[in-house]
């Protein structure tokens, strides 16, 4: 990984000292190199970095799934309260950016709607 | 900017922003100050007795729903007003008058000194609860999805044979509006259809209903949805319609004012904005008591954005935290991207541009100058 980009993301989540210093900024794509791994490989990967850290709740959360646009799915062994999963996971984010590709993200899958009503429309939630 | 409207009871802005009635909040923000929400935007509950087919509550299912007791609701307003939230409109994920702290939520926010609006399908709301409330109100929004019953029987309920449902609404519409004049009300009162392209035979009965109605005002909106297009909105369909809008907007009349949100519509799901800066001054809270910086970011997806639930804490506390500042400085930064990684035209969609046009030197926000618009505290 370009030592610019790990410079570069080790201040996205540090207190920001100038509310407009990313206006312009792109935001990072991922390289050819990963784009052209194995999706099987990229999970490799993946699951290895996360379990090399155990603060990043390796055995708390699962990586299910990366996608050729940077994406990786994971979810939770068991349910986390809201107070806490949203630092755990932009943490783990952090860390894959930094550790293996810029342009990593983490995502959950989605959960469909609830309401028996409007299901009744037949709509389901895309991932 | 589209320009304000102007009404019987002063200039209506629907389809631009009201930050420049804030810029004490925009110059905290640029100095790098952690700032409240100028606006709340929440639900008391998830619930809702409808089934619109343009509901973006339908992306919104986060972990789980807890429910929101009265003094949950009562507690998260003074801790607005402790902070300095001005306004709060109960519309997000969920029909709020079916929740029992949807009375005393408003009259409690009045006492504080908070503006509040709501936007409902209106089925639960009867007289009673109409004369406990609309005193206090700043506006109601009326979701009125078509303006022939039996369309709106078919976007909003199970088919067009249940008219019984729009037959309800507009009893319930039109004791406000009688109310409002007998009082002599301060509260705008509004219809709002969400315009999907196919329904373009419905834009002007809409326009229609609402002059026959005789509310403050009708507008038509484009429909929200999310980055995977679950809901299929086609957004190169709107330009076509935009012949029937302006003949819509035309039949204004003097107690009538018909508003399209053009900019809206024209913006599409092309957002200007790569950074989402909105949520700092317009917070979205989900009626499940999940707080995330927007309606956008509630769904399980999203749960990076996920800060905290003021059913289990105060919502005080999770705003000093470091984890609310953490999510929104997020947004602001290149790891986020409004253009791909969030569903289209959020509700701070015409805050975002401006303070995104003002992050970039192309257009500064500067105080407002006159006399203010209707409703200034809601962005």
């Amino acid at each position: 990984m370009p030592v610019n980009f790990r410079n570069f993301f080790g201040k996205v989540n540090a207190e920001m000292t100038d509310a407009f210093m990313y206006a312009n900024e792109p935001s990072p794509t991922i390289s050819a190199q990963w784009a052209g791994l194995t999706r099987a490989a990229q999970l490799e990967i993946v699951r290895n970095s996360i379990r090399s850290d155990t603060t990043l709740g390796s055995d708390i959360v699962e990586v299910v799934d990366t996608k050729a646009n940077g994406e990786v799915i994971v979810r939770f062994i068991e349910p986390l309260g809201a107070s806490v999963r949203g630092a755990l996971l932009l943490d783990m984010e952090q860390y894959l950016k930094d550790s293996i590709e810029p342009g990593l993200t983490v995502w959950l899958s989605p959960l469909g709607d609830k309401n028996s009503l409007r299901n009744l429309r037949g709509i389901e939630v895309k991932s | 900017m589209s320009d304000a409207v102007q009404t019987q009871e002063g200039l209506l802005i629907l389809d631009s922003h009201k930050l420049s009635y804030h810029t004490d909040r925009v110059d905290a923000w640029e100095a790098g100050e952690r700032i409240a929400p100028v606006s709340v935007d929440m639900s008391l509950t998830r619930a809702c007795s409808a089934m619109c087919s343009f509901c973006y509550a339908m992306m919104q299912e986060s972990q789980a729903r807890s429910s929101i007791k009265v003094s949950d609701a009562l507690n998260l307003l003074d801790d607005f007003a402790k902070m300095g939230v001005r306004s709060v409109s109960l519309v997000s994920d969920g029909e709020s008058t079916l929740a029992k702290a949807y009375v005393p939520f408003i009259q409690h926010a009045h006492k504080l000194g908070i503006d509040v609006g709501n936007a409902t399908n209106a089925w639960e709301w009867e007289p009673e609860k109409i004369e406990q409330v609309l005193p206090y109100l700043t506006w109601i929004r009326f979701t009125v999805a078509a303006g022939r019953p039996e369309s709106y029987a078919s976007i909003m309920y199970k088919g067009p044979e249940h008219t019984h449902v729009f037959d309800r609404a507009m009893t319930h519409i039109k004791y406000a509006v009688e109310l409002k004049r007998r009082k002599k009300l301060s509260v705008t009162l509004g219809i709002q259809m969400v315009l999907m392209p196919h329904l373009k035979d419905e834009i002007l009965p809409f326009a229609q209903l609402a002059l026959d109605l005789g509310v403050d005002y009708a507008v038509i909106k484009h429909c929200s949805d999310d980055e995977q297009h679950t809901l299929g909105i086609d957004y190169s369909q709107y330009e076509p319609l935009h012949d029937l809008l302006s003949k819509a907007e035309s039949m204004s009349s003097q107690t009538t004012k018909i508003i399209v949100k053009w900019d809206k519509i024209k913006d599409g799901d092309k957002p200007s904005y790569r950074r989402f800066y909105g949520p700092q001054f317009l917070l979205q809270i989900s009626g499940s008591g999940l707080v995330a910086p927007s309606g956008m970011f509630f769904n399980a997806r999203y749960s990076k954005l996920h800060i905290g639930n003021f059913t289990e804490e105060r919502f005080y506390d999770i705003w000093k935290s470091d984890r609310y500042w953490r999510a929104m400085n997020y947004l602001a930064s290149p790891s986020f991207d409004s253009q791909t990684m969030m569903g289209t035209l959020p509700i701070q969609h015409y805050v975002s541009v401006a303070l995104d046009n003002h992050a970039k030197g192309i257009r500064k926000i500067t105080p407002g100058t006159g006399p203010k618009p209707l409703h200034s505290n809601f962005l």
